[in-house]
């Protein structure tokens, strides 16, 4: 499941909430691409580097880039040094760091950015780091810049929510049953539809993952409106299909406005036995032969 | 209509026998003189401009909109100084197809292009239109589709003989200027023709420069600098007939995507009651303006789903012109309906503008669906659909 999250690249936005936590999958997402042998590079804004940095062995420790925002996000304690310009100049900062070959960017939480920089700045900065890559589509799935980002959900209104979700190549939402955590993802390829795809998990002490199968719930039987279709075409009483002589002789059939040679040839010349057309008349008893008009006796 | 036909009647009607005589035209009649845009133009009282064509309503000067299905929806076409606008779908997968056939349709009918993105270069998007299908490979595809059943492509037609002896119509050069053509979207457009057309890039990221300053004007920064892009091109380039020395006029087709959006600094999608709230709107406002003092057509893509104030939607369907929005059935409920299973999606019409006109030109049919195909991108009147609500209402109402 890591590598299906990690492969698209651009912006996967985690989306937890009080009861299902996502920082343990944010920081299983960072070890899975330090394994990989990339650049990590971690914002952390929520909680401090000691606490996010607990639990990782020391190999990963050390591929870990950390830039602290939690210990003085307004610079008070060192004026005019390190972060000056408070959380948009990490961002931009990060973004100009990264500059060969394939990076992961965590932000630890988007969360914390949302509620200190207006909304259109963060989405704009974070398209323009999830941007990295000069041809987009063309590039190869490693060269690629991934954009972690951790999003409490209940803090925010859906008008935030909607923004970034429209920004994500993907999302993933995490609930869970009966204490099992289950991931919804949400796949935005470009150019094709979305893919839903329902995942549960667990993640170990040493922030791995673990697939779990789905806990069986008291499962109802479905209940069967599908009847099985009946052919309308049996047991009638007239025959709708054709055979191959009927077929034929169908196909044979001259039509009575079909211009064929035959009726041309008629056309042009008349035959011989049908020259004109004759009218056989033989007048009745009652008959009248006068050629006179008889509406001239009418008085009117 | 009268002063195309100034030439004596006298004298065309026998020139026009004698080209006939010599031709293989389908009609017998001929205009003599330069041959019009289009076989069947009417009235020329402007100079014919390639890929457009008087309505047949008000004689308005109509565009393409690149698919032939809505400019039939649309009453014929997109008029020349309106605004289309597309209401995205939810996940943003068919409004670009649209935005992608309008511009392939500029590119086709050799009309300027401004496009305009907050999210990708336009160079990009140019990279990505469909590639134009002539005749003749069109009704290939479609006979593909529709029939089932195997069907000889020349089969001798029994009853309606007199139709074979009508010559096919003519495959000309793709550049033609005929009125609306078809895409093939499986295709990318053949770099020549990118390459011959004129057309103007904006890509906010690089106008805006990295200092963030904010001006104290009602506008974000980035539609200011898109509407003084927008201005700059059509006086430089004589779109609104300020430059008397341009001899042929031309179309400029302006593409806007997803504006509105967070991309382009407008906060309009992310907060219900925010201080810029006017910013889209006299956007349009002025954009409006712009269009209608010069020979230009614009298409905007807008991610209205994401807007939360409702009132804002309102005020911008009322200053657009031509209002189309789309509803994928994706993650929906109407996505296991059996009445939509042949569909992707449903298409709404929802505004028709009204041009020196007294009434509005809408369509009697209100139940469209669209349906993307492997290579094209189908809008049908989804029938059943209409019966049900239709009969639902009848029975619920007695």
């Amino acid at each position: 499941m890591l590598e299906s999250l990690l492969a698209l690249g651009g912006l996967v936005l985690l989306r937890d909430s009080v009861e299902w936590e996502g920082r343990s999958l944010l920081k299983a997402l960072v070890k899975k691409s330090a394994l990989c042998g990339e650049q990590v590079h971690v914002l952390g804004c929520e909680v401090s580097e000691e606490e996010f940095r607990e639990g990782f062995d020391s190999s990963i420790n050390n591929r870990l880039v950390y830039h602290d925002l939690f210990r003085d996000p307004l610079s008070w304690s060192k004026p005019g040094k390190a972060l000056p310009g408070g959380p948009l100049e990490a961002l931009r900062a990060l973004d100009k760091r990264t500059g060969s070959g394939p990076a992961t960017i965590a932000l630890d939480s988007l969360s914390w950015l949302l509620h200190h920089l207006p909304c259109p700045i963060l989405c704009q900065t974070l398209h323009a780091l999830s941007r990295q890559d000069s041809c987009p589509g063309d590039t190869l799935p490693g060269e690629q810049v991934r954009v972690l980002g951790l999003l409490h959900e209940e803090l925010h209104g859906p008008g935030p929510l909607g923004a970034l979700s429209s920004l994500a190549q993907t999302e993933v939402t995490l609930s869970g049953t009966m204490g099992q955590a289950s991931a919804h993802i949400l796949y935005r390829r470009p150019r094709q539809r979305p893919t839903l795809q329902t995942q549960w998990f667990s993640i170990l002490p040493d922030f791995s993952l673990e697939l779990q199968v789905e806990p069986l719930l008291e499962s109802q039987p479905p209940s069967d409106l599908h009847t099985p279709s009946v052919d309308p075409t049996t047991h009638l009483t007239f025959n709708l299909h054709l055979s191959k002589k009927e077929r034929e002789a169908k196909d044979s059939l001259t039509l009575p406005f079909q211009f064929s040679s035959e009726k041309q040839q008629a056309l042009l010349r008349p035959g011989l036995g049908q020259a004109t057309s004759h009218i056989f008349y033989e007048p009745d008893a009652y008959d009248d032969l006068d050629q006179e008009d008889p509406d001239d006796d009418l008085d009117v | 209509m009268a002063a195309a036909g100034t030439c004596g009647t006298g004298t065309r009607s026998t020139g026009s026998m004698v080209a006939a005589a010599s031709t293989n035209n389908v009609t017998s009649f001929q205009r003599r003189g330069p041959r019009a845009s289009g076989a069947d133009s009417g009235c020329s009282r402007l100079v014919s401009i390639a890929g457009t064509r008087p309505s047949v309503r008000n004689g308005q000067l109509l565009v393409s909109t690149g698919l032939p299905a809505l400019d039939q929806l649309l009453g014929g076409g997109l008029a020349v100084g309106t605004v289309l606008l597309i209401e995205e779908d939810k996940y943003n997968i068919y409004s670009p197809l649209l935005f992608k056939y309008f511009l392939a349709e500029g590119i086709v009918s050799g009309h300027a292009l401004l496009v305009a993105s907050a999210k990708e270069d336009p160079a990009d998007i140019l990279q990505k239109l469909p590639a134009p299908l002539i005749d003749d490979s069109y009704k290939k595809e479609c006979d593909e589709d529709v029939c089932s059943h195997k069907m000889e492509p020349d089969i001798k037609m029994k009853i309606a003989w007199r139709y074979q002896l009508l010559p096919k119509m003519e495959a000309g050069p793709v550049s033609s200027s005929r009125f609306g053509h078809y895409y093939d979207i499986s295709k990318r457009i053949p770099q020549e023709l990118i390459e011959t057309s004129k057309w103007h890039g904006f890509f906010l990221p690089e106008k805006i420069s990295s200092a963030f300053n904010v001006e104290s004007c009602s506008l974000t920064p980035g539609y200011m600098k898109l509407l003084q892009f927008i201005q700059n091109i059509i006086y430089k380039e004589g779109f609104d007939g300020s430059n008397p020395q341009k001899k042929q006029k031309n179309i400029l087709r302006i593409g806007i995507q997803n504006l509105g959006s967070p991309l382009w600094g407008d906060d309009i999608c992310c907060t219900e009651n925010c201080d810029t709230s006017h910013s889209l709107t006299k956007f349009l406002y002025i954009l409006r303006g712009l269009l209608r003092t010069s020979l230009s057509a614009c298409i905007i893509t807008m991610p209205t789903h994401l807007i939360q104030n409702k009132a804002v939607i309102a005020r911008v369907t009322n200053l657009s012109d031509t209002v189309v929005g789309l509803e994928s059935f994706i993650g929906s409920e109407k996505e296991t309906n059996p009445l939509y299973k042949d569909y992707h999606g449903l298409i709404h019409i929802r505004q028709i503008p009204r041009l020196n006109n007294l009434i509005y030109d809408i369509s009697d049919v209100k139940d469209l669906a669209f349906k993307l195909k492997k290579k094209l991108f189908t809008i049908e009147v989804s029938q059943e659909a209409g019966k049900v609500v239709w009969y639902s209402r009848l029975f619920n109402s007695s």
